[in-house]
């Protein structure tokens, strides 16, 4: 089968064509317009302005993605439908909804997060040929909105065993990156710069990591770098590097411990990262290791799907239709399809 | 113009559970203050003794979640955050204005004063980071 997909649920419009078909994935188009450098120069996503690009960029986006053939051949039409920013979903939506109601394709909402996890699937081909093996999975879903213990039982069948009770991982590295004066977005900037940091040089501390449940919270952290900061009356480069590197390794610390722990009492079958913060190479390391150590296979997403894409809202479409546990619209109904802001991944679909 | 300096992060909460107390609905708060300041400490505890089960989550990144409540007077708890914010109309946008004068509802702006104007009848809440930790809170 043949799927088109449209993600425009923050300030990335992608378009994607996905044939699938049994447990062979094979993406035939995948295009990302990133508005990353329009919003830079204001520190984060303006939403008014990423819809106006998103409303300039999708048709010309998927005119390009369709080509001559147009929807010839398309058996479905995805659309991310949640979380997000309600303005940037409503024009991907508006855009699938006119799609699938006027060619009379069936929609599938698909939930961004749920998009996130599936990246795994698109980028090891063992996983998809063999998911069975590898479920219940333990997922870390970490981004700048989000930061997620998921256990995965099954296709479609998400429990939310932890998460963070303020902000959000990259949420964190932003503000850090945004209290040293290192620009926006916060995350590949912290990282690189920890890299020639020491990491033992601050003692951060280690929100929640003692706790007896899987929630966290990194709203302290960056209280207790801006303290550091305050106290610091030279800061030169090296210092600079110092608190990133030490930062980081209090949020991986945290992560690890709590991934792991999870891992083990839930009796999974494998590890999994999902979100823009699976880029983040120290992580992947410290769970490759950490996996390894409990004899757990590991998997992650190609670096060029950790970003928002559309190619992941197709893969998890199709194991919705695949699995049966998607919310497919046929019709005129597809017009009842609402942006889910807050969509919860475990909450029951649409 | 009530001031109180604060030691630690229960103090915080203490403040923001008796500000909940007399909360009748239809309340506008306008937080201010810098990153680290505890604006979202403030919000926790004023949600949680509103009565909202759930977490707070830091907003950030959504602009705007909106809480159910389950008492009778005041029936939603919407937490804003414009520190992404760069223009007013952004909150137009995302539909706070559904939200606002509404006697059953209470609105909780954190980063307020990036916002040029706020209504007269928003209850402006300023927390500053002093040294040692300390805190001085602001509340008119």
């Amino acid at each position: 089968m043949k799927i088109l997909a449209i993600e425009s649920s923050c300030d990335e419009t992608a378009i994607a064509i996905l044939e699938a078909s049994g447990h062979s994935l094979k993406l035939q188009k995948n295009l990302v317009y990133s508005q990353i450098d329009i919003h830079k120069k204001y520190g984060g996503v303006v939403p008014e302005l990423a819809a106006r690009k998103h409303v300039e960029t999708i048709i010309p986006l998927v005119d390009n993605v369709l080509g001559k053939n147009k929807l010839k051949n398309m058996d479905y039409i995805a659309v991310t439908s949640g979380p997000g920013l309600i303005t940037s979903l409503i024009l991907g939506m508006a855009t699938a909804k006119t799609l699938a109601f006027t060619n009379n394709l069936p929609l599938v909402a698909v939930n961004h997060i749920e998009g996130h996890i599936y990246s795994n699937w698109l980028s090891n081909s063992k996983l998809a040929k063999n998911t069975k093996k590898y479920l219940p999975a333990l997922v870390l879903v970490v981004s700048g909105g989000h930061t997620e213990l998921v256990l995965m039982k099954g296709y479609g069948q998400y429990k939310l065993i932890g998460q963070t009770l303020d902000d959000a991982v990259g949420e964190a590295y932003d503000k850090v990156a945004k209290l040293l004066g290192l620009g926006y977005p916060g995350g590949p900037i912290v990282s690189r710069l920890a890299e020639q940091g020491d990491k033992q040089a601050y003692d951060f501390p280690r929100p929640m990591i003692d706790k007896q449940n899987y929630n966290f919270s990194f709203s302290g952290l960056k209280t207790a770098v801006l303290y550091t900061l305050e106290k610091k009356k030279n800061i030169t480069k090296q210092d600079i590097n110092d608190l990133c590197a030490s930062f980081q390794n209090a949020v991986i610390e945290v992560l690890l411990k709590k991934t792991i722990k999870a891992a083990r009492e839930h009796n999974v079958k494998s590890i999994m990262i999902a979100g823009g913060v699976a880029a983040n190479t120290e992580l992947k390391k410290a769970l490759i290791k950490e996996s390894k150590k409990i004899k757990l296979p590991f998997f992650y997403p190609d670096l060029k799907y950790t970003g928002d894409n559309a190619a992941m809202i197709a893969t998890a479409a199709y194991y919705n239709i695949f699995s049966k546990t998607g919310d497919i619209l046929k019709g005129d109904k597809v017009f009842d399809l609402q942006p889910r802001s807050n969509w919860q991944l475990s909450k029951n679909k649409i | 113009m009530p001031e109180y300096l604060v030691n630690n992060q229960r103090e915080t909460e203490a403040i923001a559970t008796k500000l909940a107390k007399n909360l009748k609905g239809g309340e506008l708060l306008a937080l201010s203050g810098n990153l680290g300041a505890g604006k979202t400490v403030f919000v926790q505890a004023l949600a949680k003794a509103l009565g909202i089960k759930e977490n707070i989550t830091s907003p950030t990144f959504v602009l705007m979640k909106v809480y159910d409540l389950k008492k009778a007077k005041i029936n939603k708890f919407v937490h804003v955050d414009c520190y992404r914010l760069y223009r007013r109309e952004d909150l137009l946008e995302i539909g706070l204005e559904d939200y606002l004068i509404h006697d059953n509802i209470i609105v909780a702006i954190e980063w307020a004063d990036k916002l040029r104007s706020l209504p007269d009848r928003a209850i402006k809440i300023n927390i500053e980071l002093l040294k040692d930790n300390k805190r001085k809170i602001t509340i008119n």
